[in-house]
């Protein structure tokens, strides 16, 4: 399992549509991705548990990836958070 | 007549149709071929997906991008793993289907609604959106289609849905009157991007009416008529003309400047509550923000907010305006305005008491935190300072000294902020008025406040019914008072504003044209109103007027006058 923190910069927060940007770009890897913050780890494939997650700007979330794309996922995950998420 | 929400402005007229609720009722028994109730699940979700995204295809072209995101928001959430997967493997445990779409929405639904962010929160209600589309598409109930609906009908429902709101050919329907939903819901904000007049909030009316019943609906002043006899259906038939009448004049002065009958050049302005209203500014065609109260902070707030708060709040309404004038006017706190946690004494004349700039001179560690915030939001546009209740030269040129502090400060850490940023005076007590000459020479610009100068110089508490009938802005006093500040500021050659709701006044633009006022700051949805207004007098004509309104020597007669001589 790889990991990585990462700061949330744009504004709004994980609403709907970084939220989905996120989970459909995440689908496209084999590995389990998740993101913990607060304590809590949530789904990252999946749209409706990001959002529940209520992360907003500035959050500091860890992001997570296990399995054979695992370092693929991370890398990719990680640079959609530093880029504002399509926001 | 029944009272609602005036939610989308303008009249409309015409005949009733009726969206019934139907029950979602279903027989909740335990499945015992769960590979056929799962088949039929998953044709439901197909149906679903297809409808909406037609729906959302069809919004995209007809409204615009932004009104579809609702729905694709719909797609992006009925397709989600946890959210259908929860639902199908309640499905293969022996759920029917129906239950399983129910329990799973509702789960979802409790969450989202417990959250403590506005947007998110508002995702519940699509939740409960989606969970009705699928109970619907299982059980079989076809809805009314919104968009065969015959021209001229008024829409009557509990609430509207986005996805039935989305279904509505503009040219169809004349009116939308429901039981539930605001200013700020979806059905709102559709029926204000369509034009199309709207009431929102009318307890009952959908157990008041039936179908073919006529209706008025004014979507302005929030009223609803069924049913109503020649008289009123020929005044409001009159009424109708007008508004489109004048919507048409009104949009002719969208995207231009603001300038006299004779070519003079003025400055409209907006007052705002909270940076969000920036937006609605800009939307609204206005020039720049000629009053931006800061209060909005401190009063929704249980401390005392940080510079940090603060400067994020003036930053963003900074930003939206694109470097346009942003007013901002310093903690206007005491008379009626009161703060829990600043513990402030009850006072027995809290109007004559200790309140706004006089507070934060006697408070200069809290006013201190407030100016570092409006100077460091300065360096992301144009920033000027406003400092209310000014009464004697001394207050502005102590607000001055700390200013000119904190420049020291921000210079010797290296912050950013605008070097030439202004500070003036708001103009609404009698003081100020009289020493407005002495004023001028100490200050970069002037706005005057009419409500508070109204109240001062008549000596008149607004709230009390007993004297409220003295208190006018037409006042012959009142007028004078005006009249001598503008003539003040302009002879020392600085800008002056006027944010009270005189500033669009149909009746009072003529004289503060004549007395040569130079930036007039409204509510934003006067913004054209009042640039219409301007357009129609040069400063000859308001001259003549002005005339002859302050020889008049009573309230009612110069009223009168101006009312005679308005020009609509």
């Amino acid at each position: 399992m790889v990991s990585q923190k990462v700061t949330v910069t744009n504004e709004q927060g994980m609403h709907m549509r970084p939220a989905s940007v996120m989970s459909q770009k995440m689908t496209t890897f084999t590995s389990d991705v998740k993101i913990v913050f607060n304590g809590n780890t949530y789904d990252c494939k999946s749209v409706m548990m990001l959002m529940s997650a209520c992360i907003k700007c500035g959050a500091e979330i860890e992001i997570q990836c296990d399995g054979p794309d695992e370092a693929e996922a991370l890398k990719a995950a990680v640079e959609m958070v530093e880029s504002g998420l399509g926001d | 007549m029944y009272k609602g929400i005036a939610a989308s402005r303008g009249i409309g007229i015409g005949s009733i149709v009726l969206i019934v609720e139907h029950e979602l009722k279903y027989d909740n028994k335990k499945i015992e071929d769960t590979a056929a109730e799962k088949q039929r699940f998953e044709a439901a979700i197909e149906k679903f997906k297809t409808e909406t995204k037609e729906m959302a295809d069809d919004i995209r072209k007809r409204i615009g991008p932004k009104e579809a995101e609702i729905l694709e928001g719909h797609l992006f959430m009925i397709s989600d793993p946890t959210m259908s997967g929860e639902m199908s493997k309640m499905i293969d445990a022996g759920q029917c289907a129906e239950s399983a779409v129910e329990a799973v929405c509702d789960m979802f639904y409790g969450m989202f609604s417990k959250m403590d962010d506005e947007m998110m929160r508002q995702r519940a209600s699509d939740i409960a959106d989606i969970k009705v589309s699928l109970l619907k598409i299982l059980l079989g109930i076809e809805d009314i289609d919104i968009s065969k609906v015959p021209k001229g009908t008024v829409l009557v429902a509990k609430d509207l849905t986005p996805s039935m709101t989305s279904q509505i050919v503009k040219e169809n329907v004349a009116g939308i009157i429901t039981e539930i939903g605001g200013k700020t819901s979806h059905s709102a904000i559709l029926a204000r991007a369509l034009e199309i007049p709207a009431v929102l909030s009318v307890p009952n009316i959908t157990e008041l009416v039936k179908d073919k019943d006529s209706a008025i609906i004014d979507g302005t002043e929030g009223d609803v008529y069924i049913n109503p006899d020649g008289d009123i259906l020929s005044q409001y038939v009159i009424k109708r003309e007008e508004f489109i009448r004048k919507q048409a004049e009104l949009d002719k002065f969208k995207g231009k400047e603001t300038v006299t009958a004779d070519g003079t050049k003025v400055e409209l302005f907006c007052n705002i509550g909270t940076p969000k209203d920036a937006k609605k500014a800009v939307e609204c065609d206005g020039e720049g923000i000629g009053l931006f109260r800061s209060e909005f902070l401190f009063m929704d707030n249980n401390h005392l907010p940080t510079e940090e708060e603060q400067f994020a709040a003036y930053k963003e309404a900074v930003e939206t305006m694109n470097g346009k004038d942003v007013i901002i006017r310093t903690l206007d706190i005491g008379g009626d305005k009161d703060i829990p946690y600043l513990e402030m004494k009850k006072e027995d004349n809290p109007f004559l008491g200790y309140r706004a700039v006089r507070y934060c001179l006697g408070n200069k560690d809290k006013y201190t935190i407030q100016l570092r915030a409006i100077m460091r939001a300065s360096a992301f546009g144009k920033v000027k300072i406003m400092v209310p209740l000014v009464t004697c030269v001394d207050e502005i040129r102590s607000v001055k000294a700390m200013v000119e502090e904190i420049k020291k400060d921000f210079d010797s850490n290296n912050i950013d902020y605008d070097k030439n940023i202004e500070v003036g005076c708001m103009i609404e007590t009698p003081s100020a008025s009289l020493i407005a000459d002495m004023l001028a020479e100490e200050s970069d610009f002037f706005s005057i406040g009419t409500n508070d100068l109204t109240q001062y110089t008549m000596s008149v508490d607004r709230g009390n019914a007993d004297v409220a009938y003295l208190y006018s802005t037409f006042q012959p006093s009142v007028l004078r008072s005006i009249k001598h500040i503008i003539e003040c500021g302009v002879k020392a050659g600085i800008p002056v504003g006027m944010c009270g709701e005189a500033a669009a006044d149909p009746l009072m633009i003529p004289l503060l044209i004549s007395f040569g006022l130079t930036e007039y700051s409204v509510n934003p949805v006067l913004v054209l109103t009042a640039r219409c207004i301007i357009s129609k007098w040069s400063k000859a004509e308001a001259d003549e007027l002005a005339a002859k309104v302050l020889s008049l020597k009573t309230e009612s007669e110069i009223v009168a006058a101006l009312k005679a001589a308005a020009k609509d």
